[in-house]
């Protein structure tokens, strides 16, 4: 039985547990992040869950590949969400990403957040938000999923992003504009449900 | 730039309608058969072992070839072969997420499916990450490999711990030391290392640095003047800046506009006129590429200007 731990639980004498190639201290990481990591893989590629799945094997494998080089200068968290974003816009340079389209059946795979009558209209509104995702830039993909799955902040996301705070407010602004944009019809529903 | 904050909210409401989604179960029995595989192919008195028995190896080999699977279109998990390049040659096969780790006497040539292959020098650590008929993707944890590829650009990776190799159809050799440094050099083709925002192209003849935390250096042909080379390790590692690029303005010669290329993007608004004014000096500006444009970084411009540039390359 492996315990569900939280990032805060993720402490330094397990990322040291794993560098001395403790498998159950690798586990422990792994359950802590993978499906935050595999979502955002998910949502990234369009629900495209044999990439999500290749994506998120990657990362874990590159990242125990890595742990040695892990010098605890940043967050662990900032430090994994390296290779996710490294994995994640590799892919998408691969041809085979390139010529990948939002595939309107990938996202219907995906899971649904109610499948009774009376979560129906929250499934079609998640059903859009996750087209409107996918519609987005890689770049600014991949910062909204940081963002709002991770909670990284502004300072995270540039060191997680290699750029600037600067940069990452301005993508986070673009991805917020297209966003609204595109799902505007929802704007009275959404405030009236808040 | 401001945020409109009305958006801003809506957006974020809206997001919150994305729920987080259980990785499947099946990662983890990858990840774990690979590092079961990983830790049955440490390598002992440096000789290679990629952890299937040999004998297993080649009755699944044999099952493959019996039935006639097509293992490449139907599945993700496609091994390569890995021939034995030592006294005990022989081919085994590796696997997604395996690692092949040579000793002090041992090499070892894989076979990328039908794109290439590659070749691994003693004490080099490697890891395939991913082998589908559109990506074929090793990890280069230390050591010396020697690429032979010939495939459509992008279709070849291999990462590093500062920056990933892309093979652009073409034949290198990449090393890496302990620390996760590394050097490009290019024997034929294009490849390009990249990082983050930032890409070196490096064409055959020509070499490039990498360093962790800052990732690919300015590439350089092999054959340029050792004080130039020297100079720009010292640009894109100890912040030499203007002082580095005078000394790369005196020694460039007509080939080194690739250099100067790369440059371009990389140094100050006031060092950027010296070094245009030094490649119209070296090759005359062809249509099309302006100083105005060029000096804005204007995307277009310098692929004009690099793809016209390239044929002295």
């Amino acid at each position: 039985m492996v315990a569900s731990l939280n990032e805060q639980d993720v402490t330094s004498a397990v990322v040291d547990a794993c560098r001395r190639g403790d498998r159950d201290a690798f586990r422990v990481l792994y359950e802590a992040h993978k499906d935050k990591v595999y979502s955002i893989a998910l949502y990234f590629f369009h629900g495209d869950a044999a990439m999500a799945a290749d994506v998120t094997q990657q990362v874990f494998l590159k990242l125990l590949g890595s742990i040695g080089q892990f010098r605890g200068d940043s967050g662990f968290s900032t430090w994994l969400y390296r290779f996710v974003v490294n994995a994640c816009i590799d892919s998408t340079r691969s041809s085979a990403a390139r010529a990948r389209s939002t595939d309107p059946a990938d996202l219907d795979m995906l899971p649904a957040t109610g499948s009774h009558e009376d979560a129906f209209a929250k499934a079609q509104v998640a059903g859009s938000v996750r087209a409107a995702v996918s519609s987005l830039a890689p770049k600014i993909r991949i910062a909204i999923l940081l963002r709002y799955f991770e909670d990284l902040s502004y300072a995270e996301m540039a060191d997680v992003l290699k750029c600037s705070t600067g940069t990452v407010a301005s993508r986070l602004s673009r991805g917020h504009q297209a966003l609204a944009r595109m799902l505007a019809r929802f704007r009275g529903s959404s405030q009236r449900e808040d | 730039m401001f945020e409109n904050h009305d958006d801003q909210q809506f957006a974020a409401r809206m997001m919150r309608e994305l729920t987080l989604v259980e990785a499947p179960a099946s990662i983890w029995t990858s990840i774990e058969e690979a590092l079961s595989s990983e830790a049955s192919s440490v390598s002992s008195g440096g000789r290679l072992e990629t952890g299937w028995p040999r004998m297993l190896a080649l009755a699944a080999i044999a099952i493959l070839a019996i039935g006639g699977v097509v293992f490449w279109s139907i599945n993700r998990i496609a091994p390569y072969d890995v021939v034995r390049v030592d006294a005990s040659s022989g081919v085994d096969r590796v696997s997604i997420g395996e690692w092949i780790e040579t000793g002090a006497a041992s090499r070892a040539r894989i076979k990328i499916g039908d794109i290439g292959t590659v070749d691994i020098a003693p004490n080099t650590r490697m890891q395939l990450l991913a082998a589908r008929p559109n990506e074929h993707r090793l990890n280069l944890a230390r050591g010396s490999i020697s690429a032979q590829i010939l495939a459509p650009p992008r279709l070849f990776f291999v990462e590093t711990a500062s920056s990933t190799v892309v093979d652009l159809g073409c034949a290198y050799t990449m090393e890496v030391d302990e620390a996760g440094s590394g050097r490009l050099r290019v024997t034929s083709g294009w490849a390009s290392l990249e990082w983050d925002q930032l890409e070196s192209l490096v064409p055959a003849g020509a070499s490039c640095p990498t360093r962790p935390e800052v990732g690919p250096g300015t590439p350089a042909f092999d054959d340029a003047s050792e004080r130039l080379r020297q100079v720009l390790l010292e640009f894109d590692y100890s912040g030499a800046g203007s002082r580095a690029v005078e000394v790369v303005l005196s020694e460039s010669r007509q080939r080194d506009t690739l250099t100067l290329w790369h440059l371009l993007s990389r140094v100050g608004p006031d060092d950027r006129p010296r070094i245009f004014d030094r490649m119209v000096a070296l090759t005359p500006l062809p249509n099309g590429v302006t100083r105005e444009k060029a000096l804005a970084l204007d995307p277009a411009t310098l692929k004009l200007w690099r793809e016209e540039l390239a044929w002295t390359w």
